[in-house]
């Protein structure tokens, strides 16, 4: 049963690893020459020593540098959605294609059918996003040096998140390929609700996960701490009154406003609600098993849905 | 063979939202027959047949195949049960060779021999892609799936209704020969009735989720005539024999009955009936009362 619940999923499986491979032939050779020019810029030692933002001049060459690729890689937290509404095709398919009424008729029970498919399907998209994640992790290591295991790029691609997303995807595509026996607008379907969820958990989910910290300086000086870390929201006040405030999770704003100027910093004063590095694990270990349950729970509800109505 | 029932149904009934697809059907079907199962398109054949093969669970009354139930003791009824299901699924990306490993691979009384020795006398090629064969050679995979498993009981849903006449009796060729080497008992639905007489002896036709008609070709022929005569005189012949279908022209008129007993008057002219004019007379047919339950002896010819 095992081989044939393999057969049936092998070319999906191929096509799983045509695109880390694909990745692969992308990240390799462009992660070897970036983590020779780190080396060589010397930005390592440089961070070391000083903390927070007095190697910007060099950050900014080397980060100029890899711009493009960076900006590629970010677009590689689509990839754990692709790998799981593929892998929800042999399922579909079976639906699709009445084929389920074959296998239901040879002398195996639906039940242990139901169980082996969907369970080298998980199988599969936890392996595919793991080597993934490696990939990834590997080759963003001296950009997370420099921005830190927060930001958005490293944080979606690297740890384990990765795993919680590609069974979120699975999920949703196998209850809608249950409801619809569609294998196409299933696994369409199941893609833009993955980047749909994605984009709310991005904005929104995160920033809840942990309650954040605060943060309160004055003048032009940022806290070094706050480099690494994720700003939810900041404000400014000069004489207690809010002058300008930012509640998007971009840039320091005091690092870029004119009221850091000298001069007129003197009596600003700066609130930041942030999430600081060591808030990773916290983050994604919650992240994860948040992901995994929604999408186990849509995978059981595909199961039980199957064996109850399809005939 | 033996008075043993491999399938028997008590007021089966199944029920999909708020129609019933099947309704108040009770049946058997004895050991080494082979039975048509016939009646219109939505008359509920295709749901009697997954509620044998435990595709599906009854909503209402029992089945039992092989004396247990084929849903909730599935481990127990499926290895004797062969089933191709309408217009015989197959994986398409298989070649048949693997087609014929997934059949070793799922069921215990798989017979490989059997499998190859058929597939060869297709002529067919065991590397060649399921998906790039024609309609009539995917059927005879899909039954020598089935017929490998080394069934009790051989359900066969619409079987060669996407099949042209060729492939159609080769296709049925094949199941007589399934029937004559190893005696299965075969189940096959159809709305194509000319070929089913060469194959089937026993018949059951469907009409609105109901049973009609159940019994032995044979018997079911023999107790219905074709009655010509005089248009007056139709009403009599209603108060003895149940009227199954009548049209009249001007000075004549043809009645279809099941005949109780002789048809003495003589002013009847009697013809025998065959099989596809008696199932399209029993699909036109609305009874008040189900006719299988009345107790019925042949008429003597």
């Amino acid at each position: 049963m095992t081989w044939v619940a393999w057969r049936l999923q092998r070319t999906e499986t191929l096509v799983a690893l045509l695109v880390l491979a694909l990745v692969a032939v992308l990240l390799v050779p462009t992660g070897i020459s970036m983590a020779n020019a780190y080396h060589h810029d010397g930005i390592g030692s440089c961070l070391s020593s000083n903390p927070g933002f007095a190697c910007s001049n060099k950050i900014g060459a080397f980060q100029s540098q890899y711009q493009t690729l960076n900006f590629i890689t970010n677009w590689f937290t689509l990839l754990p959605g692709v790998l799981g509404v593929l892998l929800a095709a042999p399922f579909i398919l079976d639906l699709e294609h009445g084929t389920y009424r074959l296998a239901w008729t040879q002398s195996i029970t639906r039940r242990r059918w139901l169980l082996i498919k969907l369970g080298l399907a998980v199988l599969a998209v936890i392996a595919a996003n793991e080597a993934l994640s490696l990939l990834i992790s590997w080759w963003r290591a001296p950009l997370t040096q420099i921005t830190g295991r927060l930001d958005s790029g490293t944080y979606d691609t690297t740890g384990t998140v990765a795993i919680g997303y590609g069974l979120f995807a699975l999920g949703l595509a196998l209850a809608l390929g249950a409801l619809w026996r569609r294998s196409a607008v299933s696994l369409t379907v199941g893609f833009v609700g993955y980047f749909a969820v994605r984009i709310i958990d991005e904005y929104w989910l995160r920033g809840k996960l942990v309650s954040p910290l605060h943060a309160v300086w004055h003048g032009t000086q940022v806290p070094g701490y706050l480099s690494s870390a994720s700003i939810l929201s900041q404000t400014v006040t000069v004489n207690g009154r809010v002058v300008e405030s930012n509640s998007s999770s971009g840039g320091v704003l005091g690092a870029h406003s004119q009221l850091a100027a000298p001069g007129s910093g003197q009596h600003a004063v700066f609130h930041a609600t942030y999430q600081p590095a060591s808030f990773f694990w916290t983050l994604q270990i919650r992240e994860t098993l948040l992901f995994t349950a929604v999408g186990a729970a849509m995978l059981l509800f595909a199961a039980w849905w199957t064996y109850r109505r399809a005939v | 063979m033996s008075d043993f029932c491999v399938v028997r149904t008590r007021g089966l009934g199944k029920r999909y939202g708020a129609a019933w697809a099947l309704r108040d059907c009770t049946l058997e079907i004895p050991s080494g027959t082979v039975t048509a199962l016939v009646g219109s398109n939505g008359a509920g054949k295709t749901t009697l047949l997954h509620l044998i093969t435990g595709l599906g669970r009854p909503t209402d009354g029992s089945v039992e195949v092989l004396g247990r139930s084929p849903r909730d003791e599935a481990q127990n009824v499926l290895q004797d049960v062969g089933f191709v299901a309408q217009d015989h699924p197959l994986y398409r990306n298989l070649s048949i060779a693997e087609t014929l490993d997934l059949g070793r691979r799922l069921n215990p009384h798989w017979d490989g021999e059997y499998a190859r020795e058929r597939v060869s006398r297709l002529g067919l090629d065991p590397g060649h892609r399921v998906g790039k064969l024609s309609g009539g050679q995917q059927a005879q995979i899909a039954l020598t799936l089935a017929l490998a498993k080394r069934p009790q009981l051989l359900v066969l849903d619409e079987p060669v209704a996407s099949l042209d006449p060729l492939a159609r009796r080769e296709f049925l060729s094949g199941v007589l020969e399934a029937v004559a080497e190893a005696g299965v008992t075969v189940i096959l639905s159809s709305h194509i009735v000319s070929e089913l007489e060469r194959v089937c002896d026993h018949l059951i036709t469907l009409a609105a989720g109901h049973t009609q008609l159940e019994g032995s070709i044979e018997e079911l022929l023999a107790c219905h005539r074709i009655l010509i005569g005089p248009r007056a005189d139709a009403a009599s012949v209603a108060r003895v024999h149940n009227v199954i279908r009548e049209s009249h022209t001007e000075r004549q008129t043809t009645l279809l009955v099941r005949a109780n007993g002789h048809v003495y008057d003589t002013c009847w002219q009697q013809h025998e009936v065959d099989l596809e004019e008696l199932v399209l007379a029993y699909m036109g047919y609305d009874p008040g009362t189900p006719l299988a339950a009345a107790p019925l002896e042949p008429v003597a010819r």
